[in-house]
């Protein structure tokens, strides 16, 4: 008992002292990171570069301007945070610079974000196993580099407005990006700042980016639409079915797709998926005329798959619906008829069946006594 | 088709009443029960529907592991549908054979009635029921076909009915939703999937039952079936048989 108590108090005075320690050194780091607005580097570097004039021409003719803002460093998260120019231009330490080595300002651009790596090392390594890192090193050097859809000076987060994403997405990807902003995930967010709705990362993940017309990423997809629209509270919000993907899992289509995931996800299989039918990027709700899936339009999306469908086809799906007597009533009565009257007949013919066995073996025994 | 002539072989007819041993030998007479034509498409519905069912179990339920490990690549679920399919051709070819040859007799006006249901039927149920929960010890009098046997081959009958048409439906559903509603797919599926596992519960339990563990009857297969067997499982038609070929000696002594 009596050693316990000491070990504990020696506990509480080593706690206290680490506590202290990390106190002190807080207290002693908040003056550099408080230390206004313009940093002494800082200040240095734009009093060349504060000069709206500066610029390079580089070897390929291109002109670099080298101009960078006050504003724009103060609007940024680096510079008000204490972290000063020299953290990211490693290499520049004095004036006159080192020569600049490289030919365009793209080659220069894929250089100077290497310093990303230097505190953002695992949201760098994600994104060298992105599809823009495969394109990049196919040849491809447009392929986006951090400092492309995050910024370089004006560095900010890329979520702050949510609508953000998509426009950062869209600097390259524009068609889909109108697309999208067509569709009812884009326009909510858009129009009314909507903060349920997926944003392009939301379904593309965000630093490694996979290619998403592969077979893995197909079989994979219902579970991305099942993240939101399996999710009953979520769903609950704007009145929408959270039965959809569990219906859907039970459907010929569902069965097919759940078997290629779980034993052949990198075979291509042609079985829908949700995007076959609902569209990806222009995904509308089933009330408007534009969408894939309106009563209008349903015979031709089907028709995709199944060519020849005629009209009475798309009375076929109920992938997304319990069965009802309404809406599937022959359904309904095949489903009653085998709950009901063949349960009752096989269970008859069982009963039966025992009781000729029991009858049977009393026979017998009856014929053995004496 | 139900013409039964004692086989030739064991005895000639003039001893038709008796059963005496010669030497040792005991000769039994025998009945023939099933035509040629009966046993093979009893054979061919054998191989048929256990090679529909073998290979329908593990489509239906594609989500269990073991189902999993039969079925391990793309191929060999398109070589099982394969082989699916096939049996279910030579089912369809036998199903319109059987049709079409009681359609044929019944035009020829010679099909036999044995095979339906008949009030007499409900009424050897009853006693059935009755001499199985003891209230009696007297068994019902059967004719050539008991109303298990009738039961077993109605039931089968509207199974593979039932099998065929929602298994044509949805192999080929854009076809048939040219003219039907889109509704019967799901619903073709449905009865097919439940259908197929009602159907094998039924054979194993019922027919198995009263083929193999009640009593060993092979006369599907044979053909024959035994004097012995004949008096105590078909009384009625046994009766109905002697008396038959009693009149007809007597017809026969009188000329």
């Amino acid at each position: 008992m009596a050693d316990n108590r000491f070990s504990l108090k020696i506990l509480l005075l080593v706690s206290f002292i680490l506590v202290g320690i990390l106190l002190a050194e807080l207290s002693l780091a908040k003056p550099v990171q408080a230390g206004g607005s313009t940093q002494e580097t800082e200040e240095y570097c734009l009093s060349c570069h504060g000069n709206p004039e500066l610029n390079l021409t580089l070897p390929d003719g291109e002109i670099l301007s080298l101009y960078i803002s006050q504003e724009m460093l103060d609007a940024s998260i680096h510079s008000p945070a204490g972290i000063e120019c020299q953290a990211c231009h490693t290499e520049i330490t004095t004036y006159p610079h080192p020569e600049i080595q490289y030919q365009t300002a793209r080659e220069l651009a894929r250089a100077y974000y290497l310093a990303c790596r230097k505190c953002h090392k695992s949201n760098y390594d994600l994104a060298q196993d992105s599809m823009h890192a495969r394109v990049a090193e196919a040849g491809n050097l447009s392929a986006p580099v951090c400092t492309d859809c995050h910024g370089d000076h004006d560095v900010r987060p890329p979520d702050q407005p949510r609508a953000l994403i998509s426009n950062t997405c869209g600097k390259c990807h524009s068609e889909i990006n109108e697309v999208y902003k067509q569709s009812i995930h884009g326009g909510a967010l858009i129009n009314e700042e909507n903060p349920d709705v997926p944003v392009c990362t939301d379904c593309h993940g965000v630093h490694n980016i996979q290619d998403p017309r592969t077979a893995l990423f197909r079989v994979l997809s219902p579970d991305l639409c099942a993240g939101c629209h399996a999710n009953p509270e979520l769903m609950g919000k704007y009145g929408l079915s959270s039965d959809v993907y569990s219906l859907y899992e039970t459907s010929w289509h569902g069965v097919d797709i759940a078997v290629y995931k779980a034993s052949w996800p990198t075979i291509w299989h042609d079985s829908a998926v949700c995007t076959d039918c609902h569209g990806v990027h222009n995904i509308r709700p089933h009330t408007d005329v534009l969408s894939s899936v309106h009563p209008d339009n349903l015979q031709a999306t089907c028709a995709k798959c199944h060519p020849g469908a005629s009209p009475n086809w798309t009375g076929a799906w109920t992938g997304h619906n319990k069965i009802s007597i309404d809406r599937t009533p022959i359904l309904f009565y095949v489903d009653a008829f085998y709950s009901s009257f063949i349960d009752i007949v096989l269970w008859a013919c069982i009963v039966y069946v025992l009781l000729q066995i029991i009858r049977a073996t009393v026979d017998k025994v009856r014929r053995s006594l004496p | 088709m139900t013409k039964a002539v004692e086989s030739a072989k064991p005895a000639p007819l003039k001893n038709a009443n008796q059963e005496t041993p010669t030497n040792g030998i005991r000769v039994e007479r025998t009945f023939w029960r099933f035509s040629i034509s009966q046993r093979w498409e009893h054979a061919v519905l054998l191989v048929t529907f256990a090679s529909l069912l073998l290979t329908g179990i593990p489509q239906k339920y594609r989500a269990a592991a073991w189902s999993q490990q039969l079925l391990s690549s793309p191929e060999r679920v398109t070589t099982l549908r394969q082989i699916h399919h096939i049996a279910a051709l030579l089912l369809a070819t036998l199903v319109l054979y059987h049709l079409g040859r009681a359609i044929t007799l019944m035009v020829k006006r010679k099909l036999p009635g044995d095979m339906l249901p008949t009030w007499q039927d409900i009424k050897d149920a009853w006693q059935m029921l009755k001499y199985l929960v003891f209230l009696t010890d007297k068994t019902p009098k059967f004719g050539k076909y008991n109303f298990e046997q009738k039961f077993t081959y109605w039931v089968l009958f509207f199974g593979i009915g039932i099998m065929g048409v929602s298994g044509f439906i949805i192999w080929f559903p854009v076809f048939f939703t040219n003219f039907m509603p889109g509704g019967v797919v799901p619903a073709a599926k449905l009865a097919h999937s439940t259908e197929a596992v009602v159907a094998g519960i039924f054979v194993v339990i019922w027919h198995f039952y009263h083929v193999h563990l009640q009593r060993l009857n092979l006369s599907i297969f044979t053909g024959r079936i035994t004097e012995h067997e004949m008096r105590t499982y078909h009384t009625a038609e046994y009766e109905r048989l002697t008396d038959e070929l009693a009149t007809l000696l007597k017809e026969g002594d009188s000329q």
